[in-house]
């Protein structure tokens, strides 16, 4: 594994987030567009339950940290469009470049993004909502990695199918994290889902990070058991995703890079 | 010394074999030509050669090593250019050439990136992103790309497609001067058969995935017997062109000129039979089998046309 090639493919998706208006706006714009609209939801709605003082806190933590998840996942579908857009994949892969350092660019890029994503909306939910996102400690540490992995492993899903059937169905790319939302629970309890969907929930990680973050509001900790649980399903799925996208690679090259599109 | 061994390469997509059992060598310092119609196999074995293909079967060398087994270390020292693949668009040149610079093992990245910019003449464009280019433009980004991690094995899909003439003499030199200083080795596909009779050592042609020759530029357009005749007919024009159809030789006209086609060792003998019917001409030029003739003489000969 060489550095200098998992940099070259970082500093490629930099350069892009520079130039690109769409990109910029991914990372900041829709982040604030959700604070305010669902920060003066909240707002509207503590006024009913003026008792109910954590209604705000659960909204802003979910947009938060739902956030992680989302940049991770899209980070890596929408990179690999772009150089399916841009027909670059074959002028990277002509190179000494390895699928794992390919992978683990996309990793990195996500991560960078995240963080990026989630300190800019954590400041503008602090100078509109005086919400400080320090209140869950040590334990923004344990939720951002798993979240992150969730969407490492939706991503390299959808990657893989991206992969497999080109750009017909690169619609997945924004749609597939969306799926998972519901079953997340990021603004409501596990309790408030239907009997069938808690059962999906159960194998959904990050439904088990968003009942801990309510639990860190509600009395400022969490049971480890669901951060084991959370860890637990994420791993196993990142393993299957890396096999799938691994696998869909192979099979590509089989029918040719160049004619992935 | 062969620095790319090819040994029974074959692709199948299905049924359909696009590759069929091919064999050649590059040698060290080479400029290969790699011809054929438009289907015939030729990108299909450029991107085998290159590690974006599984073959079906066969083996590919560099430098002695297995592709498969040894694809990092070969492809340091190899690199490719196409006409038909893109940078991304919406980055700058340099950002392009940088980012591509990091994917190999280059001392002193920004002097050799500074060196290409300056070999491809890029230098008012730098701070222009792709999308801002015309397509020669593109080309040249593309080959300064192909030179910057200092390849021993160079495969260039149509180098010089989009270029204008002076650009591409300029390239053209540049390949025969690097390979020249350098002992670059370097395939080549184009549709300018001048262009490859002036830089290509050896030639293949592939046709329906076959290698149907391996040779000399020179020794596959001798391989025609075919020349043509020029003649600027003075008086009876008429006569020759009832001449050829009796005759069943091939000709054709182009104003006051005639082109007949005949093997070389019948020249004289035509020159002569005309002269007999009183046909007077005031210029004659006679032009040797190239290697054009051969592509569309195969071309022809495997129904493509």
């Amino acid at each position: 594994m060489k550095i200098n090639r998992i940099y070259a493919i970082v500093l490629r998706f930099l350069f892009l987030f520079r130039h690109s208006f769409d990109r910029l706006t991914d990372v900041f714009y829709w982040p604030t567009i959700d604070l305010f609209i669902w920060g003066l939801t909240g707002l509207y709605f503590q006024k009913f339950a003026p008792n109910a003082s954590s209604i705000m806190m659960v909204i802003i933590s979910g947009i938060l940290f739902w956030l992680v998840a989302w940049r991770g996942q899209y980070e890596i579908t929408v990179n690999l469009l772009e150089d399916l857009w841009n027909k670059n994949l074959i002028n990277i892969f002509v190179s000494p470049l390895k699928f794992s350092e390919w992978i683990i660019s996309f990793l990195i890029i996500g991560l960078i993004k995240a963080i990026m994503s989630l300190a800019f909306a954590s400041v503008i939910a602090f100078f509109l909502y005086k919400f400080r996102i320090l209140i869950f400690g040590f334990y923004l540490i344990p939720f951002f990695l798993l979240l992150i992995m969730m969407g490492w492993w939706i991503g390299f899903f959808v990657a893989g199918l991206i992969l497999r059937f080109g750009t017909r169905v690169q619609t997945l790319a924004w749609v597939t994290i969306a799926i998972v939302s519901p079953f997340s629970a990021i603004y409501y309890p596990l309790s408030i889902l239907p009997g069938w969907a808690q059962v999906i929930a159960k194998f959904v990680p990050s439904s088990y990070i968003f009942e801990g973050i309510r639990q860190v509001i509600k009395t400022g900790h969490v049971s480890p058991d669901k951060l084991l649980a959370s860890f637990g399903l994420s791993c196993i799925y990142l393993a299957l995703s890396l096999l799938f996208i691994r696998n869909s690679f192979r099979k590509v090259l089989q029918k040719g890079l160049v004619k992935v599109y | 010394m062969a620095v790319l061994q090819v040994k029974n390469l074959t692709k199948k997509f299905g049924s359909f074999t696009a590759v069929d059992n091919i064999s050649f060598e590059l040698k060290e310092g080479e400029i290969l030509g790699l011809l054929g119609p438009n289907g015939a196999g030729k990108t299909t074995t450029i991107q085998m050669l290159l590690g974006v293909l599984t073959p079906t079967k066969g083996e590919i060398y560099y430098f002695g090593k297995d592709l498969t087994s040894n694809r990092e270390e070969i492809l340091e020292k190899v690199n490719f250019s196409s006409t038909y693949t893109q940078l991304p668009w919406i980055l700058t040149v340099k950002e392009n050439l940088t980012y591509i610079s990091y994917l190999y093992q280059i001392s002193n990245r920004q002097n050799r990136i500074k060196k290409i910019i300056n070999n491809f003449r890029l230098e008012k464009l730098i701070d222009q992103r792709m999308n801002e280019l015309s397509s020669g433009q593109l080309t040249r980004v593309n080959l300064a790309k192909s030179f910057i991690n200092f390849p021993k094995v160079l495969l260039l899909d149509e180098p010089t497609a989009s270029l204008d003439p002076e650009v591409a003499n300029y390239i053209r030199s540049f390949l025969l001067e690097e390979r020249k200083k350098f002992h670059v080795s370097i395939i080549l596909t184009s549709h300018n058969m001048s262009e490859v009779e002036e830089v290509c050592d050896r030639v293949i042609f592939i046709d329906k995935g076959k290698l149907l020759a391996n040779d000399t530029p020179d020794n596959l357009a001798k391989t025609i017997e075919i020349s043509h005749v020029e003649l600027l007919i003075k008086d009876g024009l008429k006569r020759t062109i009832e001449y050829c159809q009796r005759n069943k030789i091939t000709c054709k006209l182009e104003g006051r000129y005639i082109i007949v086609d005949l093997k070389e060792r019948e020249i004289p003998q035509f020159l002569r039979n005309i002269m007999d019917i009183g046909v007077f001409y005031d210029e004659i030029s006679i032009e040797k089998p190239t290697l054009e003739d051969y592509f569309l003489a195969m071309v022809k000969k495997n129904n493509h046309l």
